[in-house]
């Protein structure tokens, strides 16, 4: 999410939220509608009216287009979902996942451990109150809530428990959302405060910064990020004083097709990654493919065999470390 | 195979023929067919037995339903036949291996190889070569001699020195008896026979020789089938003892049992298995004795496309391997 580029130096920034992802998801939702053209194409542009432009993303989700095609969630082994709808605002989720996961080690081999575990959860959601919990074999508790308090203030809750002592996290979020801008302050343990502001400059372009502190390590950094779209394309860059500077453009070729490319660089570990993906999104699956600069070819496809029954296939091969990471899966239920 | 009870001691054993399981063999191709019912028993012609089956494949049925080339990773083969005869194949693996461990645990390292074969298949001679990016190969050659001689030769090289091996076989197949000649390196000799005494029964004995450990053995065997049913047991003086049997419950399903104890190292095994056979896919499930669970799906995409799922989960050592492929060409 946008806000981890500035945040790469604290410790493990907020999780990304982990909602299974919808099949007919893509940039037709995420784009402003095509603003109609006046005057039968005689070259007159459009007005724009400055008092009136859009609410724009969330800070967090600026590189949400390029998230979503270039980074799926690929695993190794078998992974099998189960979601239960009790009712219209209550779900139950079962999910076993059995596969191998790399162990760190001395020497340059990669060894990898059979491990498994299995997770329930529970959603309840409602237009104004979202409870998420999700509880591990292995002892670990992820609960999220997300309350309108008003119609434009927002409040949310995250936090990660586990049995290891001071591996436990917390995150308290204030969101204020106004015409044309969106502010975010944030509290969380380990004495961490931060706060974005994005605002709407033009209907195409927003711009945004951030600050956080962190009270135990006494850092700050303040970071900036921009983003473009237009119907067919998004651009987005973001610079942070934690030496992080990441750039991303994705463009939607087609109803079916869209492309995305990511560019990081890390100044303080010298580290460059660039990569370049694929989105192809059809009416029985969805196949997002990566290629990287680190030498990683990725390909993860969903297949809709039936009405709920989802077929899921991972491949990752990393060529320059010789990694080669497969597995297949099934989710069942909505 | 029914010849590795006996060699279970020996230095490794022959590996068997890596052919590829076709989605339509099942008991209907190996039981003899149902004879015409009739009022009274029908008369045995004692002097006309059918031919039995090859010694090393008396437990055919109960190991191509229990043991199918599980996997983990990906796997992808490719075979493209040049002409009627003459076949070239390609076969691309991806994947964790195990790795020998002090501790009890599993560790597994990635590995990949690519392996290059040629098949050359005659009536009476069948050529089979594999070579692999570690530096194996596989040469296989099968030869009828005349009708009733068969030569075959079996060899696998290394780039290790001393584990290259290779063998000859000598095959006779009488009216109602076969009988094997085997000579190794290593100084290896082993000879079987197999004789069908009713129309349901064969029994046979293998004795081998390994010249360089001074080990000798000698085993038994016995094979009943029906058209429902084949049971085979096999006792080896190196202290094995290999019992199955297969059940045909309809044309699309049969179950399969399988039980091996090992004097020596006291292991006792036990397993038990399914195996459908429907129009589009094959399905093999598999429980064991030692807590291990195991499926193996092969569909049929399209003519001549398989999707493969391999998964194998070892609930007592918690180890979970799980691959999925694809295989194109015949």
């Amino acid at each position: 999410m946008g806000s981890s580029v500035s945040h790469a130096g604290a410790p493990p920034p907020t999780p990304a939220a982990a909602p299974p992802t919808p099949i007919p998801v893509g940039l037709a939702t995420a784009l402003p509608p095509n603003t109609e053209v006046q005057g039968d194409g005689k070259g007159v542009s459009e007005k724009v009216d400055w008092l009136n432009l859009p609410c724009p993303v969330p800070f967090e989700e600026i590189q949400r287009e390029a998230l979503m095609s270039l980074k799926p969630e690929l695993f190794e082994g078998l992974r099998f979902d189960f979601t239960k709808g009790l009712n219209q605002t209550f779900a139950l989720s079962h999910s076993v996942f059995m596969g191998s996961m790399e162990v760190p080690s001395q020497s340059s081999d990669i060894i990898k451990v059979p491990t498994a575990h299995y997770e329930f959860g529970a959603n309840f959601l409602d237009p104004k109150l979202m409870l998420i919990g999700r509880i591990l074999t292995d002892g670990r508790l992820n609960a999220r809530v997300k309350c309108d308090l008003t119609d434009n203030l927002t409040l949310k809750i995250n936090a990660q428990l586990t049995n290891e002592p001071h591996f436990s996290q917390g995150m308290f979020n204030f969101d204020y959302k106004g015409q044309d801008f969106r502010s975010q302050i944030q509290i969380g343990n380990n004495a961490f405060y931060g706060a974005n502001y994005i605002q709407s400059v033009s209907p195409h372009l927003y711009l945004g910064s951030e600050v956080f502190w962190l009270g135990h390590q006494r850092k700050s950094g303040i970071g900036f990020a921009a983003r473009y779209n237009t119907d067919k394309m998004v651009t987005t860059g973001q610079i942070a004083s934690t030496g992080i500077v990441a750039l991303s453009y994705v463009q939607k070729v087609s109803e079916k097709v869209s492309l995305a490319s990511e560019f990081m660089y890390n100044h303080m570990t010298r580290d460059v990654t660039s990569s370049f993906g694929y989105d192809y999104i059809l009416r029985q699956c969805r196949l997002r493919g990566k290629l990287d600069s680190n030498g990683v070819v990725a390909a993860f496809l969903e297949e809709r065999l039936n009405m709920g029954v989802n077929l899921l296939i991972s491949a990752e091969i990393d060529h320059s470390k010789k990694d080669y990471k497969f597995g297949f899966g099934m989710t069942v239920g909505e």
